[in-house]
């Protein structure tokens, strides 16, 4: 009888795991076909866009890519947002790394308050902020050109950057905040017995030890900073000072006139190449750094 | 003496730079945001009229702000209640289940949300399309390709939700990876002690995974909420303009539409106002219903 | 170092914060769009250099004409220097430094923008009085700018919004809009272009029983141009007056009961998909089921050619262009005008200048280069000159049929009435049936009761 249990189990257990198989196979299929689509539009020519949208292209007119590139200045616009968005990873690193480290290890006056200020930063959306950020630079613009004779704060991509850094302070100290209380109290206590100062101790001891957690804070704001572009248009008038999806703003259609349909597409896969390829090199430390990090359970 | 002096330095340089930040880019422009919403202003004028509260009486008496309300309100719930679902669920298989592939599906769940709304807007309108779209062409081969078209994004009734299911697909990879972060610091002991208790898959499921991932659960509530309130409104300005009709008008659409269409910035900021307060009260009450006893392993 | 930075900068910023509420004026002299100061003026020229900023809206004719305009009009005012910004999403690019009270000297956008730029500057009473430009006489030639504008342009209820005979916006690049079809199609079938509603309804049923649907719309948005042309053919311009400025009870009246008929017996014989593809990623759709033969006809203006030129067509396939069907046998017909409006903000630095700039426009050598691109003035005799589909298009006056112009009236902002979205916005609910004519009218009405206490 307990034989026969078990051999039932047995029967159940691999039906169980096929049903695993289907269910998992079927939602990557739900994924792949799409974003293998955009992939595939991106090599059609313009007028194949006006039929069924899932037909095969005719071939590969990567003449798409060249006038994306070229014409539409996806090239320059690319460096531009190399440059801000590395920057303001760089800035966020070293601003929020340090505080959320004494937010989450130390009692002092007010440590409760910033707490709970960061956290309610998380429910400030950038959407309604921005023209009053635009309107603030600006005065500080107006207030620099008397001594400086000429502007500063717009038009800069290191403002963009810093802006961009602040916009992400919240997330990311909350983040790594969480991963730094759940390190053992010990390894200050041990740095404090070896003579070693707070600044050595955190850059020393605790700091590589946040290496999967800076990954995946680094991945996140990384997607975020690449693909915005609200601040962006904003912040930043020049056209030669444009960021990627600034520019693939400006791809899509003028008022009243044909679209470029394959130039378009070609300027979606330039902007998602890069996140692309980031995502594939960093994947397995991603879950490693949520796992040991804030969001643990 | 000393050693609380050299402490107290230490937590000043740490945070200064990131409150100073905070402050500036954040918290200012949110009390300007306040300040602008018991005004009237045209926005391209000096003229600013302070009207005190009005601005939130009208918004409260008006048909369109509680369609926005509704609207965004059914988004949180449906597009959270469908992403925590399945996100458990598959988290749940693809970290309890030795199963082949697994890491390639994890990098293939993860990929909607690298992508930017643009391209998601992009293949949703292909899959909606009502004659050429994919959906409505694997349901005629249920239905017959004769009966009439499903109209995904032109229904009023159904329009919503073909909305969501586009969000889901974003967000679906973005929870999965985190409950897969925190159900690997489940310890395999507690499965194995309760599996020679008998214990199915099912009892297993919701007496250990669930109550021990509980923390990591409330906290991405808090991220369903922010989270839906911003993408709805990229998703809608992309897919949909709030169309057909303003029946999927959702808080910050309608803020866009009111603050620089209808020339009634405060108005705009008004609901501003509304979505912060609104977001962050939710979030209040669901953290105080889902808070129980914290489980250690 | 870093922190110093950052102290310095925050310091800044929280200082120039402090100016925040009262420095609005228009100190600045720098766009967002040329951060480089103008070079000063050059040690060969004695004259002050004096800079016109101007903004433009980038449409279908492309930005290369107005670089060609500029450099025409610098050429025969060698002290002036012209900074154009021209861009596709000219409002995200000007708007926010125009928040601050930074504003161009002259601009050109039109009203019925997604976001409203001009409307805005008109609510605010924002806009320059232009009404001497009309007066003055058009550089290098020796007639007046009044002279050279077809009559009637200047005095619509968009370019002199107030109502006080004063012009505020100029009216520039103009085209006739009417309902679109395929004209080879008409041809194959013998079938002959309705002259009345009446022949319109007979055809659609001809048609459904050949499986193409008589109607289609890009958006909602293409209805401001139908909609305004039927009120001209359904009680008069009298009639249309009244209308556009809220008149009390003009809703309820049999004339615009009548047009809301008729557009609600469009909507019945409207192909059924174009509701879900009425939006702005996928209007193009609903454009190409005229191409296909899937639908009729369709309200649209003259880009339509160069819009849809790459697409692929039934064979046979020719433009054909007609203005609205005549509500009875032997009634006036209509057809909309579309125009574009050049202004000039009230607190633009250099005004005179931007007049002189503006009526530069209107001349023979400046028109000759907006017609090369396909941008046609309203200038006496400018259409005679064409050739092609918009010789066709253009002569639509030419045989009786009246033009319409105007649009609804302007109103100070009313928080959370859009009167667009309530009379066009509709029509895909009319379509879909999610709502009834009558709840349409009521909400009509109501609009326009809250507009009409707001009223300028």
């Amino acid at each position: 009888m307990n034989n026969n249990k078990l051999a039932k189990l047995g029967i159940s257990d691999k039906l169980y795991k096929g049903l695993n198989y289907v269910v998992l196979i079927l939602l990557a299929i739900i994924i792949i076909v799409p974003v293998a689509w955009a992939f595939i539009a991106s090599v059609k020519q313009d007028i194949e866009f006006y039929g069924n949208p899932w037909v095969l292209p005719q071939g590969f007119y990567l003449q798409n890519f060249v006038d994306a590139w070229e014409k539409a200045k996806m090239g320059s616009y690319m460096l531009n947002s190399l440059i801000v968005t590395s920057i303001a990873l760089g800035l966020l690193l070293v601003i929020a790394l340090p505080a959320a480290y004494v937010l989450s290890r130390f009692k002092f006056r007010g440590s409760v308050f910033w707490n709970m200020m960061f956290m309610a930063g998380l429910f400030i959306n950038v959407n309604y902020i921005v023209v009053p950020i635009f309107l603030m630079l600006n005065n500080g613009d107006k207030a620099v050109r008397g001594f400086l004779g000429h502007p500063i704060f717009l038009n800069n991509l290191f403002v963009l950057a810093l802006v961009y850094a602040a916009m992400a302070l919240p997330f990311t100290i909350y983040l790594l905040s969480g991963y730094f209380k759940s390190l053992p109290k010990e390894f200050e206590e041990a740095a404090s017995v070896d003579g070693a100062g707070y600044f050595r101790t955190m850059v020393q001891i605790i700091m590589p030890m946040a290496k999967p957690s800076i990954v995946t804070v680094i991945l996140f704001n990384f997607l975020s900073f690449w693909n915005e572009y609200i601040i962006s248009m904003t912040l930043l008038t020049t056209p030669g000072l444009r960021t990627l999806p600034v520019g693939l703003m400006n791809l899509m259609a003028a008022q009243k006139s044909a679209v470029q349909y394959g130039q378009m597409y070609a300027g979606l896969v330039i902007v998602m190449l890069p996140t692309l390829i980031l995502y594939i090199l960093v994947q397995k430390k991603l879950t490693q750094g949520m796992t040991m990090g804030g969001l643990k359970g | 003496m000393d050693i609380k002096k050299g402490q107290r330095r230490f937590i000043f340089f740490c945070l200064t730079p990131a409150v100073m930040l905070f402050i500036i880019f954040l918290i200012v422009p949110t009390i300007n945001v306040f300040r602008m919403s018991t005004y009237k202003w045209g926005g391209y004028t000096d003229e600013k009229t302070f009207v005190g509260l009005q601005n939130f009486t009208k918004l409260f008496q008006s048909e369109k702000f509680y369609q926005a309300f509704q609207n965004s309100l059914l988004l949180i719930v449906v597009v959270s209640v469908i992403t925590f679902a399945l996100a458990l669920v598959f988290a749940s298989i693809l970290s309890r289940e030795k199963l082949k592939g697994q890491n390639l599906l994890r990098i293939i769940f993860y990929i909607p949300n690298i992508l930017s709304v643009v391209v998601i807007s992009a293949i949703f309108s292909a899959i909606y399309d009502p004659n050429s779209g994919l959906l409505n062409a694997i349901l005629n081969l249920f239905r017959g390709s004769e009966s009439a078209p499903t109209l995904w994004l032109g229904d009023q009734k159904i329009v919503i939700f073909s909305l969501s299911g586009a969000m889901i697909w974003q967000a679906i990879g973005y929870y999965m990876v985190m409950y897969m972060a925190s159900m690997a610091n489940v310890p395999e002991s507690l499965y194995e002690s309760a599996e020679l208790e008998g214990a199915g898959r099912m009892e297993k499921f919701f007496s250990i995974t669930i109550p021990l991932i509980w923390t990591n659960i409330r906290t991405t509530l808090t991220f369903f909420i922010i989270s839906t309130i911003n993408m709805s409104f990229l998703f809608v300005v992309a897919m949909t303009e709030g169309g057909p009709d303003g029946s999927t008008e959702v808080f910050l659409s309608y803020m866009y539409k009111e603050a620089y269409t209808n020339s009634s910035y405060g108005y705009g900021m008004a609901i501003g106002v509304i979505v912060f307060l609104f977001s962050f009260a939710l979030a209040a009450i669901l953290n105080a219903v889902t808070s129980r006893d914290h489980l250690e392993y | 170092m870093k922190k110093i930075i950052s102290l310095a900068l925050t310091a800044f910023l929280t200082l120039s914060l402090v100016a925040c509420g009262s420095n609005t004026n228009n100190g600045a002299n720098t766009t967002p769009g040329n951060s480089a100061t103008p070079t000063p003026t050059n040690a060969t020229e004695p004259a002050e250099t004096q800079v016109l900023k101007f903004a433009a809206l980038e449409t279908a004719y492309g930005a290369d004409m107005w670089k060609k305009v500029a450099a025409g009009f610098e050429n025969a005012n060698p002290n002036v220097k012209i900074e154009t910004t021209i861009d596709k999403n000219l409002e995200d690019v000007i708007g926010p430094s125009m928040k601050s009270g930074d504003f161009p000297d002259v601009i050109l956008i039109s009203v019925g923008q997604p976001k409203g730029m001009t409307e805005t500057f008109v609510k605010d009473n924002n806009v320059l009085d232009l009404t001497d430009v009309l007066s003055m006489t058009v550089p290098g030639e020796s007639v007046t700018v009044k002279d050279k504008i077809i009559p009637g342009f200047t005095d619509t209820s968009i370019t002199n919004p107030y109502g006080d005979g004063k012009t505020h916006l100029m009216p520039m690049f103009y085209s006739p809009t009417g309902l679109f079809f395929n004209a080879g199609l008409f041809e194959q079938k013998g079938w002959t272009v309705p002259t009345t509603w009446d022949e319109m309804w007979a055809l659609g049923d001809k048609a459904k029983a050949e499986g193409i649907a008589l109607f289609a719309y890009p958006t909602t948005g293409y209805f401001d141009s139908l909609f305004y042309a039927l009120l001209n053919e359904v009680g008069g311009p009298e009639f249309f007056g009244k209308a556009m400025s809220y008149t009390e009870g003009v809703w309820q009246t049999p004339e615009a009961t009548q047009a809301f008929d008729i557009i609600s017996k469009l909507a019945s014989y409207t192909e059924q998909t174009v509701p879900a593809n009425a939006n702005k990623d996928n209007f193009v759709k609903n454009q190409q089921l005229i191409l296909d033969n899937k639908a009729l006809f369709m309200p649209n203006g003259t880009w339509i050619v160069g819009e849809m030129g790459s697409a692929p067509r039934a064979e046979g396939f020719k433009w054909g262009f007609t203005s609205l069907p005549a509500v009875t046998d032997g009634g006036d017909r209509y057809s909309y005008t579309f125009f574009e409006q050049i202004w000039v903000p009230a607190k633009a630095e250099n005004p005179d200048l931007a007049k002189q700039f503006i009526a530069y426009l209107y001349s023979d050598e400046a028109a000759a280069i907006f017609a090369e691109a396909g941008a046609i003035q309203p200038i006496k005799g400018l259409s005679d000159k064409l050739e092609g589909d918009n010789k066709l298009f253009y002569s639509i006056y030419d045989n009786g049929t009246k033009a319409a112009m105007g649009a609804f009236a302007t109103t100070d902002p009313v928080e959370g009435v859009s009167i667009s979205d309530t009379v066009f916005g509709t029509v895909d609910s009319l379509v879909t049936k999610a709502k009834t004519q009558q709840q349409w009218v009521e909400a009509i009405t109501k609009a326009s009761d809250s507009l009409r206490g707001a009223l300028k």
